[in-house]
């Protein structure tokens, strides 16, 4: 196994990498922007783990904010990020009730990094990488305060819905699948720390204002614009604050691949 | 004795070693972890150390070591002495847990400044109090500021990690402070184990009735539940569900104060309700909603289990006891306040444990026909426990309008206006009565302050 390996992987004279990892390294790009890719990779792998291990969006999700909180107060060079994402994964099935066992999450995490290859065996590798998982568990708790409980803009998104829904054209609406690419949006939000920087209001109101636009959908005008209906302190400025940062992700999404 | 606390000064001369080694190489960062870890086995020597002492009589054991220890200062509780390891230049980079940060009462006097929260040797545990499923409860002490604590050592399982209810608990108390609500002073883990450091409250709501059985004073029924019902309100009002109701989660501390505790199975509850998991709530506390298998269950869940915890106060007896599984535990609650229909609870029939013919008829019933001490109450009373006994969850009284409600109008108005933090008992006029049976046995006049506590959650 090689990406989120035993302790001992914290040494430099580690050979790396999991595929992709270091591919796009080319020397004069900042070391920010190579951290930002790398946690796009990470978070990527925290969705398609996810989705693997059958887990809801909402504890996704969580996974994905414990990560980049994490990250916020720890530097990437000093903790291997992969083993804290497979944490990451694990805490949040704790914390919003959708218990996973550290097995599953290992042999998952095991295929991703090496695809095609037989499960791990019940060895000492195995253990070392299990034991890794739950300390590092203990580590992002510390790290984050034992705060762990978050408020995402899914269950905002669901509420405003049906209000937008019924002012649209019927028409209009059953020809664009607003719901659904709005949704899509806000899933894809979680790929970069733009979903700790931004309220959940705020986010939830910018997904389906990009969605709707990406539709030309529209929407009655009327004294207030339907978002000032919907969310009392939410501005425009706000709404492209958070467009602005999400079309960023998808930017990079190209130059990672 | 002497050999005690020369073993601990030892302790302290190693951990010093071991704290200036880590600000000596705070920077390197590839040996960042293992020193991390080599600390952390001091730490939980430590631990076991005091584990081992905790076991056995401490406090006189306390004061023999002191008069070993080579430099008293007159300010400090003897007891402290021979523990003090000396670590004033130590600088902690990871007390993550400092719940008076910034805004500690500056006036108030500390005993030891080179001790700081989050770590393990600022507080002396002196007694056990009683094990879960999960933790060890022990009462301690708090080196730091001489204050009581309740220690809840939650014990990491190598496979798990660390439990799911710690996790929850510790991230939601973190975020309440009021007076009903017990507080989290601190958090101190090492590698091993989770410690939650509470505020020490001397006895529970359980403990109360069993002292005081056949019923409690109704004055002190009604500053009980005011003090209940608030601090429902304020968690409610932060989207906290507290989903395990029950005396033994309700701590009281001599001067009567309430405050609710054990959060293990509290839960962030979102606007639009979400599904939960339905294995909540003790039995006896749980709401026929729920019993009849719904999970989009909100605060009206709080609100059954402070009902039912009304009633066992006033008649000394639980109001739904006594049965292990849930049609049994549907069936008693029928039978005081009558099987729902379509009717009386538009939905009810679409629950997965909704079944008519296994039901036993009946109608319902007027509470006070079947709880005979509503009968000498006024009416309001048997009114606000109708209210909060109400099948459908829609329909029950919500935390914030049972404050409102009448039978809480004998209470001084100032207790309406209370910051969050302010105890009921500051208002004046507000105290608790004499329990009758304190009355009727003046010779042993038992306050809950002085009756041992074997059970403080």
């Amino acid at each position: 196994m090689e990406g989120p390996s035993s302790r001992s992987s914290h040494t430099q004279d580690r050979p790396p990498c999991p595929p992709g990892r270091r591919a796009s390294c080319d020397g004069a790009e900042s070391d920010h922007a190579r951290d930002t890719k790398t946690h796009f990779r990470v978070c990527r792998f925290i969705m398609e783990t996810g989705v693997k291990l059958e887990m809801r969006s909402v504890p996704v999700a969580t996974a994905c904010v414990l990560y980049h909180h994490f990250f916020e107060r720890v530097s990437i060079r000093s903790y291997e990020p992969y083993l804290v994402a497979m944490s990451c994964l694990y805490l949040a099935g704790k914390v919003e009730e959708q218990h996973l066992r550290t097995r599953d999450i290992i042999n998952v995490s095991h295929r991703y990094f090496n695809s095609g290859s037989a499960p791990l065996e019940c060895d000492k590798e195995f253990w070392d990488v299990r034991d890794s998982v739950v300390q590092c568990e203990l580590l992002i708790l510390r790290q984050l305060n034992f705060q762990v409980s978050f408020e995402h803009p899914h269950k905002y998104l669901l509420h405003y819905l049906p209000s937008v829904k019924s002012l649209v054209n019927r028409h209009a609406w059953s020809r664009a699948p607003v719901a659904e690419t709005s949704w899509a949006l806000l899933r894809d939000c979680y790929h970069g720390a733009m979903c700790i920087r931004h309220t959940p209001q705020h986010i939830a109101i910018a997904t389906l204002y990009l969605a709707l636009n990406s539709y030309g959908v529209e929407l009655p005008v009327g004294e207030k614009e339907w978002w000032q209906v919907l969310c009392e302190d939410v501005t425009k400025a706000d709404i492209d604050a958070v467009i602005s940062d999400l079309l960023q992700l998808y930017d990079m999404e190209a130059k990672c691949i | 004795m002497e050999e005690l606390s020369r073993w601990v000064r030892e302790a302290g001369r190693f951990i010093r070693r071991c704290c200036c080694g880590e600000e000596e190489e705070n920077e390197e960062e590839k040996g960042r972890r293992e020193e991390e870890e080599e600390e952390e086995e001091v730490k939980m020597e430590e631990l076991s150390f005091r584990k081992s002492r905790s076991s056995t009589s401490l406090p006189p054991a306390e004061s023999d070591a002191y008069q070993f220890s080579s430099s008293p200062s007159g300010s400090q509780p003897h007891w402290f002495q021979t523990l003090q390891v000396r670590r004033f230049r130590v600088q902690r980079g990871r007390s993550n847990s400092d719940p008076l940060r910034g805004n500690s009462q500056p006036d108030e006097f500390t005993w030891k400044s080179g001790l700081r929260f989050g770590t393990e040797n600022s507080y002396l545990s002196l007694e056990k109090l009683g094990e879960g499923a999960y933790a060890s409860v022990y009462k301690g002490i708090s080196r730091i500021n001489g204050q009581l604590v309740a220690l809840k050592v939650i014990r990491m399982k190598t496979e798990e990690g660390v439990p799911f209810t710690a996790i929850r608990e510790a991230s939601l108390l973190k975020g309440l402070k009021h007076a009903n609500v017990v507080l989290l002073h601190d958090i101190i883990h090492t590698r091993e184990s989770l410690t939650l450091v509470f505020e020490y409250v001397q006895t529970d709501l359980a403990q109360y009735l069993t002292q005081h059985p056949g019923g409690l004073h109704s004055h002190n029924v009604r500053i009980f539940m005011f003090q209940l019902l608030r601090g429902l309100c304020y968690i409610h009002s932060r989207r906290i569900l507290h989903r395990d109701l029950k005396p033994q989660n309700l701590l009281i501390s001599y001067l009567g104060e309430l405050k609710l505790a054990d959060f293990g199975l509290a839960r962030s509850k979102s606007i639009p309700s979400q599904t939960f998991s339905s294995e909540v709530v003790t039995l006896w506390y749980r709401p026929p909603d729920v019993l009849l298998g719904s999970t989009d269950y909100s605060t009206a869940l709080d609100m059954w289990g402070a009902g039912c915890v009304f009633v066992e106060m006033l008649q000394g007896a639980p109001a739904f006891p006594g049965v292990s599984d849930v049609f049994e535990q549907l069936q008693k609650i029928w039978t005081v306040v009558g099987v729902p229909s379509e009717n009386s609870w538009p939905g009810v029939s679409q629950l997965p444990n909704y079944k008519p013919d296994w039901f036993l008829h009946s109608e319902p019933k007027q509470l006070r026909s079947v709880w005979k001490r509503l009968n000498q109450l006024p009416y309001k009373t048997e009114d606000l426990v109708q209210r909060m006994l109400t099948v459908r969850p829609a329909d029950r009284i919500s935390a914030l309008d049972s404050l409102k409600h009448p039978y809480f109008s004998t209470l001084p108005p100032p207790i309406m206006h209370l910051r969050d933090t302010v105890s009921i008992f500051r208002v004046p006029g507000v105290v608790l009565e004499t329990e009758v049976r304190d009355i009727c046995n003046p010779g042993r006049k038992v306050r809950p302050s002085l009756l041992p506590a074997a059970k403080c959650w």
